[in-house]
């Protein structure tokens, strides 16, 4: 989509964390995680990775599977696992939307929220109407802007490609609980 | 891809034996016996986990960035992340950090076919635009484009190099932004978007050339508050248009009474200044309702009176589902035009007092595979470059133009996100020898 003039230097801190430095944070991903589970006592990181199968079985669902691995917080009362969060960077136009979905065990989308946007246009991605019609979605919706996702009107590539992210995320965490790397 | 990251345990080992078998000692490979060389690998890899383990350590020191996905506040109430052989580091799923530059482009190259006069078939490398986005830090950009028209610019060529935009962008609060330098105006739906991929039909629609220029830019400072309520809000002083540079010989007047005197920055007469706002409401997903006001002197102490330029227009988009419907309206006026246009009598473009436009436009993405979509779209447009004059006298006042409409149908082809096939038939009017069909290709990244 874009070329990267400074990629070596972006890849230099690839071992880095998504950055927080661009332009207007909004949230951190403890707040988001805490704003989307208030009834969390605590959050526990996971960590894993799909398999050769798994990255065939988003293939065949046309999700783009980006990386094999993944991390999420998983959001607990006590022994009880009220779902996970899961924090995601996708291209703009020009730059990187940092994002994060909650997921109820029932694999549905019970939130998301915007953690930093960038660009010039767009910033409508972060009003909750926009937000809201996530909610409840599964992996068996279909998660495209143009479908059940409406459009924001001169900021198609922000909307289509946080979608995009979402149903990728729905997807993997859905896949990752039926092969038992994630609590359910 | 998969291979290497889809598991830990075997891709590993696979990746070992290969270099053993292709790099390291055949004569070791031929003697050691099964259980070694399975030992040895195991031996490898746990060496080969300690040793990302520690790069990964000391590229956490180097960059030493705040990270944002990672728990540090709240670090206590997070237990850390189970141990597992498939965490060789702490690196979150997201990508990398963003770079400091990008590069983009769009272009359009696009074929006319008039129905009536196939002898005036043309194809045209209609723009060719570079640009890029720098950021200087955190809160500073600066966004360029430089344009190339119709392929070749030379003194024998019909082509033009531009620079489109060139500003420099601060964000002053979560909210607002500044921006200094030349920027696209904030009126109507098409001039901020222009991009090929961005509007339906092989060419711009009439009523955003003829009457709101495009693409059109003005030097100055533009202030862009992004408010939590759904609104945009952008306000600014900027250059505006040169009255004197009027040419009453030409027809370019009465094609676009604007885009004749605009100054896109080119030693622009700057003595009197523009002033712009826009005003835009997104806060329904799928609708935009908005509107902008441009409005200044236009004659810089040069003329035998001074001449106000004011373009104001409405418009509203609304997708719902597979729809994208949009409608616009504008209007143009320019004040003082008797005066104005007295020494350019005689001449057969002389400045008109008003003039408007509008157009419905409905396009539906009725095919979707993959990347690839189908979108027919209808427009009717009507517009009017020369809506009125003002009163010279009896037999010397123009006539007022009639106003030309156009129907507009066709679709775009979308290849893949960034990259549009069009096509369309135009039906006129009033000037029915326009009438055409229209090809185009279109990218934008």
């Amino acid at each position: 989509m874009r070329l990267a003039v400074l990629a070596p230097a972006a890849l230099a801190a690839l071992a880095a964390a998504p950055s927080s430095v661009f332009a207007v944070d909004y949230l951190s991903a403890d707040q988001a995680a805490a704003l989307m589970f208030p009834d969390a006592d605590r959050f526990e990181l996971r960590e894993w990775n799909l398999d050769a199968s798994q990255m065939q079985a988003l293939q065949s669902q046309g999700v783009r599977a980006r990386s094999a691995h993944w991390t999420a917080r998983a959001a607990l009362r006590g022994t009880n696992v009220l779902g996970v969060v899961v924090v995601d960077e996708v291209i703009g136009k020009f730059e990187l939307i940092t994002y994060a979905v909650g997921i109820t065990n029932d694999g549905a989308v019970k939130q998301i929220e915007v953690l930093a946007y960038r660009e010039s246009h767009g910033h409508e991605i972060r009003l909750p109407a926009w937000r809201r019609q996530f909610v409840g979605k599964t992996a068996a919706a279909p998660l495209r802007v143009g479908e059940d996702i409406a459009n924001i009107s001169g900021a198609t590539l922000s909307c289509s490609h946080v979608t995009e992210g979402v149903r990728r995320i729905v997807a993997v965490v859905d896949l990752a609980r039926k092969a038992g790397a994630l609590p359910s | 891809m998969n291979a290497r990251h889809s598991t830990l345990a075997h891709p590993t080992r696979l990746a070992l034996a290969a270099a053993l078998a292709l790099g390291s000692s055949t004569a070791f490979a031929q003697s050691a016996t099964e259980a070694e060389l399975a030992r040895r690998l195991d031996q490898l890899a746990a060496e080969l986990a300690a040793v990302k383990a520690q790069l990964a350590v000391l590229q956490q020191q180097r960059n030493n960035a705040p990270p944002a996905a990672v728990p540090a506040p709240a670090a206590a109430a997070i237990a850390p992340a189970p141990a597992s052989a498939s965490a060789p580091t702490a690196a979150p799923a997201p990508e990398a950090v963003p770079p400091a530059t990008v590069l983009s482009s769009y272009g359009e190259i696009n074929y006319n076919h008039p129905t009536g006069s196939a002898k005036d078939s043309q194809a045209d490398m209609r723009r060719f635009v570079l640009g890029f986005q720098h950021r200087f830090d955190a809160k500073t950009k600066v966004v360029t484009e430089l344009e190339v028209e119709h392929g070749v610019a030379s003194a024998d060529d019909p082509g033009e190099v531009e620079v489109e935009q060139a500003y420099i962008e601060r964000q002053l609060t979560p909210a607002w932004a500044v921006r200094g330098g030349l920027f696209l105006i904030p009126l109507g739906l098409l001039n901020e978007y222009h991009e090929p991929t961005s509007f339906y039909g092989v060419e711009r629609n009439f009523v955003e050339t003829a009457i709101i220029p495009s693409t059109w830019r003005e030097g100055g400072v533009q202030f862009v508050g992004n408010l939590d309520n759904g609104l945009t809000l952008q306000a600014g002083l900027s250059t505006g248009f040169d009255l004197t540079k009027w040419d009453a010989a030409s027809t370019e007047g009465s094609e676009s009474p604007l885009g004749s005197i605009h100054q896109e920055l080119a030693l622009a007469k700057a003595r009197d200044l523009a002033v712009f706002g826009a005003l835009n409401w997104r806060g329904i997903p799928g609708l935009q309702l908005g509107g902008g006001l441009f409005t200044g002197n236009a004659t810089h102490g040069q003329a035998v009176t001074t001449g106000r330029v004011t373009l104001w227009d409405l418009h509203a988009r609304w997708t719902p589902g597979r729809w994208d419907l949009a409608a616009l309206y504008t209007r143009g006026t320019i004040s003082n035009t008797a005066a104005l246009n007295t020494p350019l009598v005689g001449n057969p473009t002389l400045i008109p007092k008003s003039f408007d436009g509008a157009y419905v436009q409905a396009a539906y993405k009725l095919w979707t595979y993959e990347d690839y979509a189908l979108s027919p779209f209808l427009r009717w447009e009507q517009f009017n470059t020369a809506k009125s004059f003002a009163d010279l006298g009896p037999g010397i006042t123009p006539a007022a133009a009639r106003s030309e409409r156009v129907v507009t149908l066709g679709a775009n082809f979308q290849v893949t996100q960034g990259v549009v096939i069009k096509g369309d038939v135009q039906r006129f009017r009033e000037n029915k020898d326009a009438n055409r069909v229209n090809l185009g290709l279109g990218w934008s990244f």
